[in-house]
């Protein structure tokens, strides 16, 4: 239904994205005014804009620390579950093996459990292998996020590559490995990246874990990390609105690259074809 | 190149299935199952992890080696010390030293026991702390322990009723040190923690658990029932060709890509009973009582996390319905139009019925999401005020970690679990086969 655009709807469109941005809109304008200001009016721009929050923001805490751990812990994450992920998305949905309803089904209820119900035994774990405040020690509860998000996404494109290529790979004489390697990776690639993308937002943005495993401040993730900005006593908005600014910008610039992908993707695991 | 007949590589291709799987079910095994069993079986115990003689599972009774042969180490000196410091408690002291070295003999008749309390001597010799579970703890027969942990307790008490008729300050405190060592020493022979169904019997009469349960279903219902119908409205409005989609596709995807840690500060700050925009304003238009109703009250607390969660979330919902009505052919409306029906018969007969299983799945995946919902209240609100906004998740990281109460803390766990295992069999239920729809053949 291809309905012409109006401009009411241009309005009605306008005020939405306003609404969608208006967190952000108010974050970035407070993390350039002067400290006094945040705390004294209302007024939506500030007349001597000053970037001391940020200053503030970056020496107060290891905030460049936390970004980098995120990074790593998140792309090891990524390319962890996107090696074993691509293997089973593979099997279950092009190999002639039995129990595949039973493999997803396993894959999608471990997707649905409950952070809270594993995190004691893992916690007891990653204690007992002494890698408490290290990325591994966040890279291996991960798994439990991003492994079953990953075959799952996965699984829908590989479902989508015809199955007419394995039919002539095999006449050509190559291997059941090969050709998974040589001809159906190669193909699936764009839907591996943006499930890629997919798990790496995910880890980005996991929270309890990152929590309770590294409590060390030189460990902490970007959420963890945001959220300690506020002590008991007081509130600093100023450094929070521009720590705030400066962990969103990476987030923004994949999104504005990705977008597309990332809809893709996101539509491709909560809906049938 | 190997030749291969049909038959062999059709074998190939199976074996390679499985070997492909193998890793993956392995991994979700180790990580996802085996935790969650680990938790039901932790929520049977009284397990505290600050509690030296609850911080291990014990099904039966079991001996803190590692302190029992520190404290065992010094009883043999005090009690001399004490028989000469007294000449009237000379035998006693002795009368307790036979009693203890007999029961120490027999607990060390065992020869794998002899062998760990020799190790974890020299350890503590050289003042190294015994980090080895398996060495630091024995299982002790329930009889003995009992009775050795008896003649502790009673010799214990037998010198603190010394002290009281002691001829000086000086003897009085030498025998009550002995009897706190007796007593020390009794205290390293744990009972057994194994508690069964009790922790869940006490969490089913706490007022504090249903109260979070009850905030955990009314965040889960109000948030999904807002934002389906939110999100299915704007889905209807945009599924159109209009100008700048990928800038409102972009702007729509921010919330839902960052951190809900992140976005809960951004809206503790907008909701800030002092410099929050969001409570300015909406003190300035009469919407709420006062501009720190929000986050100190218990209906403002509520209120303020559904709204965060509907404004990081509504977006994800409208993108996942847009594409499903996207995939609707446009003639089934062509051809209503020709039948006469109006817009909202289409919506019913057409739109609706053809949207179901994707709205059913998203559904799903958001309920479960709500229903687990931590950082969002961990950081706005910590579940405060009073326990207002404390979502189950909440209160079980709680016990969990702050009151180190792994058994009780466990027993929350196994409750979430418990709920979101119901939610997803009601779903998948309504669902059917359509889950998998597309992926297997």
């Amino acid at each position: 239904m291809n309905k012409k655009a109006g401009i009411g709807f241009y309005v009605f469109l306008v005020a939405f994205v306003f609404l969608v941005m208006f967190p952000f809109i108010w974050v970035f304008l407070t993390s350039i005014k002067p400290v006094g200001e945040i705390f004294s009016s209302f007024r939506w721009f500030t007349t001597s804009p000053t970037l001391d929050s940020y200053d503030a923001a970056l020496t107060n805490r290891p905030l460049l620390r936390y970004m980098l751990n995120s990074f790593v812990v998140s792309g090891l994450t990524t390319l962890l579950s996107i090696a074993f992920a691509s293997l089973t998305a593979y099997a279950v949905t092009r190999l002639p093996i039995k129990g595949k309803g039973l493999i997803l089904g396993l894959v999608l209820a471990a997707s649905m459990f409950p952070q809270i119900a594993i995190i004691s035994p893992i916690f007891n774990l990653v204690t007992d292998l002494g890698l408490r405040n290290s990325y591994l020690g966040l890279v291996i509860p991960y798994i439990t996020i991003s492994l079953p998000l990953a075959i799952w996404i996965l699984a829908t494109f590989f479902k989508k590559i015809p199955f007419e290529l394995e039919e002539s790979a095999k006449l050509d004489g190559a291997s059941p490995f090969q050709t998974f390697r040589k001809i159906i990776f190669p193909l699936a690639a764009p839907g591996v990246f943006t499930t890629g993308i997919l798990v790496f937002i995910a880890a980005w943005n996991e929270y309890l874990f990152a929590l309770t495993i590294n409590s060390d401040d030189m460990w902490r993730t970007v959420p963890v990390g945001i959220s300690m900005y506020q002590s008991q006593y007081s509130v600093p908005w100023g450094d929070i609105s521009a720590a705030t600014v400066i962990v969103t910008i990476p987030i923004v610039i994949l999104v504005l690259f990705f977008q597309r992908r990332i809809v893709s993707g996101l539509t491709s695991g909560s809906m049938k074809e | 190149m190997k030749k291969n007949n049909r038959r062999g590589f059709q074998l190939n291709e199976k074996q390679l299935g499985y070997a492909m799987v193998l890793p993956s079910l392995l991994l979700v095994i180790a990580v996802v199952l085996w935790p969650v069993a680990q938790s039901f079986y932790n929520s049977l115990f009284d397990y505290r992890l600050n509690d030296p003689t609850r911080s291990q599972l014990m099904l039966g009774s079991t001996i803190d080696l590692e302190r029992y042969v520190d404290n065992h180490f010094y009883i043999e000196g005090q009690l001399e010390t004490l028989g000469s410091a007294d000449e009237e408690l000379a035998a006693t002291a002795t009368a307790i030293q036979e009693e203890i070295e007999g029961y120490h003999a027999e607990l060390i008749q065992d020869e794998e026991m002899r062998q760990k309390v020799e190790k974890i001597d020299e350890m503590l010799a050289s003042y190294t702390p015994v980090r080895d579970n398996e060495l630091k703890y024995a299982d002790l027969e329930n009889d003995f322990a009992a009775d050795y942990r008896e003649a502790l307790t009673n010799a214990q008490e037998e010198l603190d009723a010394a002290a009281e008729q002691a001829p000086n300050e000086e003897v009085a405190s030498t025998i009550t040190q002995t009897a706190d060592l007796l007593g020390a020493t009794s205290a390293n022979i744990l009972e057994s923690n194994f508690i069964g169904l009790a922790n869940y019997g006490k969490y089913l009469k706490d007022s504090r658990m249903w109260g979070a349960l009850g905030n955990t279903a009314f965040f889960t219902l109000v948030t999904v029932a807002l934002e389906l119908m939110i999100g299915l409205a704007v889905a209807l409005l945009i599924n159109r060709a209009f100008k700048g989609r990928g800038l409102v596709r972009a702007s729509v995807l921010i919330p839902w890509a960052i951190p809900t840690a992140v976005a809960a500060m951004m809206w503790g700050f907008l909701y800030d009973g002092q410099s929050g925009i969001v409570a300015h304003y909406m003190e300035t238009f009469n919407l709420i009582p006062g501009s720190s109703w929000l986050l100190s009250t218990a209906d403002g607390g509520m209120f303020s996390i559904i709204l965060a969660d509907v404004w990081k979330t509504t977006p994800y919902m409208a993108l996942l319905l847009l594409a499903g009505l996207q995939t609707i052919p446009g003639s089934l409306y062509e051809a209503s139009n020709v039948d006469g029906a109006n817009k909202w018969q289409q919506f019913w007969g057409i739109t609706l019925p053809l949207l179901k299983s994707s709205v059913l799945v998203a559904l799903l995946f958001r309920t479960l999401d709500a229903f687990r919902v931590f950082d969002l209240i961990y950081v706005l609100t910590g579940g405060g005020p009073a326990n207002a906004t404390e979502s189950i998740s909440v209160y079980a990281y709680k016990t969990l970690f702050a009151q180190q109460n792994f058994g009780e803390g466990s027993v929350l766990s196994v409750i979430v679990f418990l709920c979101v295992a119901l939610i997803s069999f009601i779903f998948v239920k309504l669902i059917g086969s359509d889950l998998f729809a597309g992926r297997t053949k």
